[in-house]
């Protein structure tokens, strides 16, 4: 039976639906997407996928070049390095821990960072420039600087070196939260709910937040690519993750050590880095100008 | 007036903030403390009361904090636990070195960057354009320490265009005066000083170029959305109507508008520029004071990490405080400082 309809379209697409139509209409945007999610199939299969054990050493087969080079044998894919090890592996491993950790830290320094932001936001009074400018500074202080001394002070190691970015990152997630906040405060909506006698913390969690979850997610893409590239420059630098571990910045400086026989021992662990950041800011940029085009519509 | 008291204000009391900070460190420092603030591993008991006496560790807190102050004040500010070396003198010759090659960077981004932008954020859309896009997302994905060694493996190593590392050849004697390279080689007087000036340009190129493909992406981007976002607006449009060209509209309300909120966004990228500087130093050796200090964790001096700590902190801190005040006073509607948006 013909319905008489007033709109055109049966089926109105929430907004999270809204943004992915917008999203995969950039083709770049879903290929950064697929790499994306590329990485993170590889963070969590890493040992299922590895053909050899990244610690195996095959004395047969040392400095093997890659399956595409003359003298390179398909075995090994992307080649051995100087102790035999199976190149294809140790970057599956190295990738894993990588952005794992990249993760663990935008994770909690969401947490913390919204959590601290909320609070200053929905507490009036402290209003003062003095903590937005404390802030700011804290903001300005280099990653690497804060993660020299966190290494001073507690030694060298992945979850140091962890807790240096992360510490690194929270002050953006506090200062984005609370202007947020501070600017919902004054609307009508919230006013709203204060006359019906909700309470601050339910105001954020029930009224704020859910209009805030965009504004984090693409803040947190941001910040998932500075983590990865601080947490790999660490690990470069030796400061973080220590041999035993395998970490793609770890793993391009031992690639140093015979980078004039094997050089793909530091173009390949750089490519999977630069790979990896720029899958993340390709779906950052998407999600943000899928974001800003759906509020145009 | 006011806006300035109140960033002086600030300002003095971010630096209070960074020494207390620096004065607790040696008491979180591993080992022992009288070590960790002196350099000086104490031989015998009498020379760790004689330690203890000049640092004044036998009296109160405050006390020590008062003889801290000083001491930083009078650039007496210790030794390296390793070679006994001056590390005022150290940091007076590192720190120029990083300066120099932050600078460069800087100038580099800013003369290509920013024109690019509002070049293709005005004619947004077009093959130009998107090729400029492209570029800056690759260029700001790139990790910098790879980026410098595939320069070195391609440039150095294959093509033999130019050195590896360090900032002139040691040819050339040139006494160290400012700390600045091209600086020095001018008040020198060696014999042939156009080889000298060719020789560090040459020894320049390669890290600068590291730092500043990552910056100038950034700043491309940052530009581009910041005059697409002017150009929209409503007296532009204003503008238009009244038959003004393109070029007039730009040259007279774009440019201003746009520059202006970009202003402290590029502040907040100083941080991230000293951390690529500092991590391409080390690829470089470029003696400079981010190789000093991860040479430092290397060998555990903690005096040098204190101090390195305070004075490159207090750099970036005065810099970032001093572009904000200047926006501040060029734009008062401003309200604060927006956070970045890439």
């Amino acid at each position: 039976m013909q319905r008489f309809n007033l709109y055109q379209e049966e089926y109105h697409p929430s907004p999270l639906v809204n943004i992915w139509i917008e999203f995969r209409r950039s083709h770049i945007a879903l290929a950064g997407f697929v790499l994306l999610v590329l990485f993170v199939v590889i963070t969590i299969l890493a040992p299922i996928i590895a053909p050899f054990d990244p610690y195996l050493q095959n004395t047969n087969a040392i400095l093997l070049p890659p399956a595409w080079e003359p003298n390179g044998s398909a075995i090994h894919l992307l080649g051995t390095d100087g102790l035999g090890r199976d190149v294809f592996s140790r970057l599956l491993y190295a990738c894993r821990i990588t952005f794992g950790s990249s993760l663990v830290i935008v994770a909690v320094s969401v947490l913390i960072g919204v959590g601290l932001g909320a609070l200053a936001g929905v507490l009036s009074g402290v209003r003062s420039s003095v903590i937005n400018h404390l802030l700011d500074s804290i903001m300005s202080i280099p990653t690497l600087l804060i993660a020299i001394i966190i290494v001073a002070i507690l030694g060298t190691g992945l979850t140091n070196a962890m807790l240096a970015i992360t510490l690194a990152l929270i002050p953006q997630f506090v200062h984005q939260t609370r202007t947020f906040v501070r600017n919902e405060l004054q609307k009508d909506y919230v006013l709203l709910d204060r006359l019906d006698g909700a309470s601050s913390p339910r105001i954020f969690i029930y009224s704020i937040l859910p209009g805030m979850v965009e504004l984090i997610v693409v803040q947190a893409t941001i910040a998932l690519s500075v983590a990865i590239i601080d947490i790999s420059a660490l690990g470069f630098l030796n400061l973080a993750a220590q041999d035993p571990l395998i970490e793609l910045g770890l793993t391009l400086s031992q690639g140093l050590e015979v980078a004039y026989v094997a050089p793909w021992l530091i173009i390949l662990p750089g490519l999977c880095i630069f790979l990896m950041i720029l899958s993340v800011n390709i779906v950052g940029e998407g999600l943000r100008s899928a974001l800003r085009n759906r509020l145009h519509h | 007036m006011k806006l300035f008291i109140r960033y002086l204000n600030l300002m003095v009391v971010t630096i209070f903030i960074l020494i207390v900070l620096s004065f607790f460190l040696p008491f979180l420092f591993p080992g022992d403390l009288l070590t960790n603030i002196s350099g000086i591993v104490a031989q015998s008991a009498d020379q760790r009361t004689a330690l203890e006496q000049v640092y004044k560790l036998d009296q109160s807190i405050f006390h020590q904090f008062i003889f801290y102050i000083e001491s930083l004040l009078n650039s007496n500010w210790g030794v390296s636990t390793n070679d006994q070396s001056n590390l005022y003198q150290e940091v007076s010759l590192a720190f120029p070195a990083t300066l120099e090659l932050v600078g460069y960077a800087l100038l580099v981004s800013i003369i290509i960057g920013i024109p690019i932008g509002f070049i293709s954020g005005l004619k947004n859309h077009n093959p130009f354009d998107f090729s400029v896009v492209t570029f800056s997302m690759v260029g700001y994905s790139f990790p910098v320490f790879w980026l410098a060694l595939i320069f070195i493996t391609i440039f150095c190593l294959q093509l033999e265009w130019l050195p590896i590392s360090g900032r002139i050849d040691l040819l050339f004697d040139v006494p160290v005066e400012t700390g600045f390279i091209l600086l020095d080689i001018a008040r020198s007087d060696i014999p042939n000083k156009p080889d000298a000036y060719l020789d560090a340009l040459h020894h320049l190129i390669l890290p600068t170029a590291s730092v500043a493909i990552v910056t100038t992406a950034l700043f491309i981007r940052f530009t581009r959305r910041s005059i697409m976002d002017v150009m929209d607006k409503g007296y532009i449009i204003a503008a238009k109507s009244r038959g003004f060209t393109q070029r007039q509209i730009f040259f007279k309300h774009g440019l201003k508008n746009a520059l202006l909120p970009i202003l402290p966004i590029l502040a907040l990228q100083i941080s991230t520029l000293i951390t690529n500087v500092m991590i391409i130093e080390t690829i470089f050796s470029w003696p400079g004071i981010g190789r000093w200090l991860i040479q430092a964790i290397y060998q555990q001096d903690y005096p040098a990490i204190r101090i390195g700590m305070l004075i490159v902190s207090l750099f970036v801190m005065a810099m970032t405080i001093t572009i904000e005040f200047i926006t501040r006073a060029m734009n008062p509607a401003r309200e604060r400082a927006e956070s970045a948006a890439v």
